[in-house]
C-alpha cells in the first residue's frame, strides 16, 4: 500500500514537471514566459515529454499514463481576462467528446467548457477554487482543470496539434 | 403535433424572414420564462451572418449569476415573506433586482463578434437620442453609470461554443427601497469561494429626467440597434409560454426554476456563526454543499440542553437540503418521535427557529 501511494506521489510529480514543456515553438509574446519555463526544465525530463492536443473551442489534453489532463490554452485565457471563477465537475462524472463540463467565469462573462475527449472525470484541480486565477498565470500546468479516462484514444487523433492549433489561432485573428 | 404545421417554429420563421438581424420583445414578465426565452435563442436561433436583440422586463425578482452564493447576496427570508422568485442566470456577474420599472437587454452574436462595448453603445447612444442632455457612460466594469457615479445598468455575459450573449439591466423607474432591502443578506458567517457582487450606488433614469419611460426607452433602443447593425427591422413580440412556436423552451424554463439550479448550484460553503436562543449563547457550524447539509455541528451549553438531543437534531439535519421547509419538516419528526418535555421541546423549537433564520 505505502509503494502504491509512494508510486502515486512519484507520478503526480512528473505530472507537475510535464506541462512546462509542451507549449513549445510559441509564437505569441504572451507565451515569452512560459517559454522561460520550458527551457529550464527541457534538459530534466525530455524523455517524459507529451505533446498537447487542442480543440478548436481552446482546450488542451494531455495525455500520460493513459489518463488526460484537461486545461485551457494560452490564447483562451487572454481573451477571458482575470479568471475569478472555475466552476468544474464532480469526480466520477462522465463526458462525452465536446460535452460542456463547467465553465470558467471572468469580467461577468461565463465561459462554457467543452471536453476534449469521452471519458470520466477522475480528479479537478481543487487549487482552483481557492486561487482561480492560476488558469491565467499557469494555463499549462498549475491551472489545469480536469483529469479524466479516456474512452475512444482515436478521439485523440482528430485533435490538432501545437502546430495546428497555432495555424488555427492565426486563422481566427484574421 | 398535427396542429404545428412545417415552417411553423420561430427558428425558421426568424430564419427565413430575417435574414440579417432581428428585434424581438418578450410578452412574459416572467422571470424563469423569460431566461428560457435567452437559452432558447442562443441555442436554437443561428447568429453566425446574423444578430438579435431580446428586450425584457419582469415582476419583481431578485437574479443571481451562475456562480454565485444566494444566502450572500440577498434577503431570502424577505423575499419568501413578499413572493419575490430568485433565479439563477446561466451568465457570470453579481446580483440584481429587477421589476417592471427595469428594462432587460440581451443581445446575441456569434463569439467572434462578442462586444460589449458595441452594445453598451447602443444603450448609451439610444438614451442619447431620446435626451442628449443626459450624461451617461459605460465604464471598464461594463456597468453604465448616470452623472459619472450613479449605476444605471449592470453587464453579464456567456459565451458558449460559437454564438455568445451578453445582457445588462437598465434602471428607469425601479423600486429603489425594496432594491436595497433584497439586495441585503440575511445571513451572517457565510464562508465560501463564490463570485460576491460588487455594491453600487444606483439611480433610476426616471429620477434624472420623469418623462423618460420604459416603452419610450425601448422604442429608441430598437432604432439605434437596427442603426447600429445595419438592417431593419420591426419589434416581434414573443410569448415564451407557447411551447409550440418554441420547442423545448418549458423544459428550459422548468430547469432554471428547479431548487437543484436555483440553490443547488451554489458553489460549497461553509455557516460559521452564533446565536441567542432562550438566553444561552449556540454556535453554529455547517458545510453545504450543492445545497446540501454536508456537516452540521452545533455548541450548545450542556446546562442548557443534554448533548445528545443537540447531536440528535445535528445529525436529523445532514443530508437534507438547505432550506427553511426540510429543516421544519425533520424537526417535525423529531418532535413527534421523541418524547419531550414541554422545556426541551421550547428549547428544540428555539434552536430550529434559529437555524432557519439563517436560511
Amino acid at each position: 500500500m505505502a509503494v502504491c501511494v509512494l508510486l502515486r506521489c512519484a507520478s503526480a510529480n512528473l505530472t507537475h514537471a510535464l506541462p512546462r514543456l509542451s507549449p513549445s515553438n510559441a509564437v505569441s509574446p504572451a507565451r515569452l514566459l512560459a517559454r522561460t519555463c520550458f527551457k529550464r526544465n527541457l534538459t530534466v525530463a525530455p524523455r517524459f515529454c507529451s505533446a498537447l492536443k487542442y480543440t478548436d473551442k481552446h482546450e488542451w489534453v494531455r495525455v500520460e499514463d493513459g489518463m488526460g489532463t484537461v486545461g485551457i490554452s494560452n490564447f483562451a485565457q487572454e481573451a477571458l481576462g482575470d479568471v475569478v471563477y472555475c466552476g468544474l465537475p464532480e469526480v466520477g462524472t462522465k463526458l462525452s467528446q465536446s460535452d460542456e463540463f463547467g465553465a470558467l467565469e471572468s469580467v461577468k462573462a461565463a465561459s462554457e467548457l467543452y471536453s476534449p475527449l469521452t471519458g470520466e472525470v477522475t480528479e479537478v484541480n481543487h487549487a482552483l477554487s481557492e486561487n482561480p486565477g492560476l488558469v491565467n498565470k499557469s494555463c499549462y500546468k498549475d491551472g489545469w482543470l480536469i483529469k479524466m479516462t479516456i474512452s475512444v484514444p482515436e478521439e485523440l487523433d482528430a485533435l490538432m496539434d501545437e502546430a495546428a492549433y497555432e495555424r488555427y489561432i492565426r486563422s481566427i485573428e484574421d | 403535433m398535427a396542429l404545428v404545421k412545417k415552417n411553423s417554429t420561430l427558428k425558421e420563421y426568424f430564419e427565413d424572414a430575417w435574414k440579417a438581424g432581428i428585434v424581438l420583445k418578450s410578452a412574459s414578465t416572467d422571470v424563469f420564462q423569460n431566461l428560457a426565452l435567452e437559452d432558447w435563442i442562443h441555442e436554437h436561433i443561428d447568429v453566425q451572418q446574423r444578430s438579435a436583440l431580446l428586450m425584457w422586463r419582469n415582476s419583481s425578482a431578485v437574479v443571481i449569476g451562475r456562480h454565485q452564493n444566494p444566502w450572500q447576496e440577498c434577503n431570502l427570508n424577505l423575499m419568501r415573506s413578499m413572493g419575490i422568485p430568485l433565479a439563477r442566470r446561466r451568465s457570470g456577474g453579481g446580483t440584481v433586482f429587477h421589476d417592471l420599472g427595469n428594462i432587460n437587454l440581451t443581445f446575441f452574436t456569434s463569439k467572434k463578434k462578442y462586444d460589449r462595448h458595441r452594445n453598451l453603445r447602443v444603450v448609451t447612444g439610444a438614451l442619447k437620442d431620446l435626451r442628449p442632455d443626459l450624461d451617461v457612460s459605460a465604464t471598464d466594469r461594463f456597468d453604465i453609470v448616470l452623472n459619472g457615479v450613479y449605476k444605471i445598468s449592470g453587464t453579464a455575459a456567456k459565451l458558449g461554443r460559437t454564438a455568445a450573449y451578453h445582457h445588462c439591466t437598465l434602471l428607469c423607474s425601479s423600486d429603489r427601497s425594496l432594491l436595497s432591502s433584497v439586495l441585503q443578506t440575511n445571513c451572517k458567517g457565510i464562508k465560501s469561494n463564490a463570485t460576491p457582487s460588487v455594491p453600487s450606488p444606483v439611480k433610476n433614469l426616471q429620477d434624472e429626467d420623469p418623462s423618460l419611460d420604459p416603452s419610450a426607452i425601448m422604442g429608441a433602443m430598437a432604432s439605434r440597434y437596427c442603426a447600429e447593425f445595419g438592417f431593419d427591422s420591426p419589434v416581434i413580440t414573443v410569448d415564451p409560454s407557447v411551447e409550440q412556436l418554441m420547442p423545448g423552451i418549458q423544459k428550459m424554463a422548468a430547469d432554471l426554476q428547479a431548487w437543484e439550479w436555483v440553490y443547488g448550484r451554489t458553489p460549497k460553503f461553509s455557516i460559521c456563526t452564533s446565536f441567542m436562543a432562550e438566553g444561552a449563547n449556540i454556535g453554529l457550524d455547517m458545510d453545504i454543499k450543492n445545497g446540501i447539509v454536508e456537516k452540521c455541528a452545533m455548541d450548545i451549553p450542556h446546562h442548557w440542553l443534554p448533548p445528545e438531543v443537540g447531536k440528535e437534531l445535528c445529525s436529523a439535519l445532514m443530508g437534507i437540503r438547505f432550506c427553511p421547509s426540510e429543516v421544519a419538516a425533520v424537526v417535525a419528526a423529531l418532535m413527534r418521535t421523541a418524547s419531550r418535555a414541554p422545556d426541551l421541546a421550547k428549547k428544540t423549537q428555539s434552536l430550529y427557529e434559529n437555524v432557519v433564520a439563517v436560511m
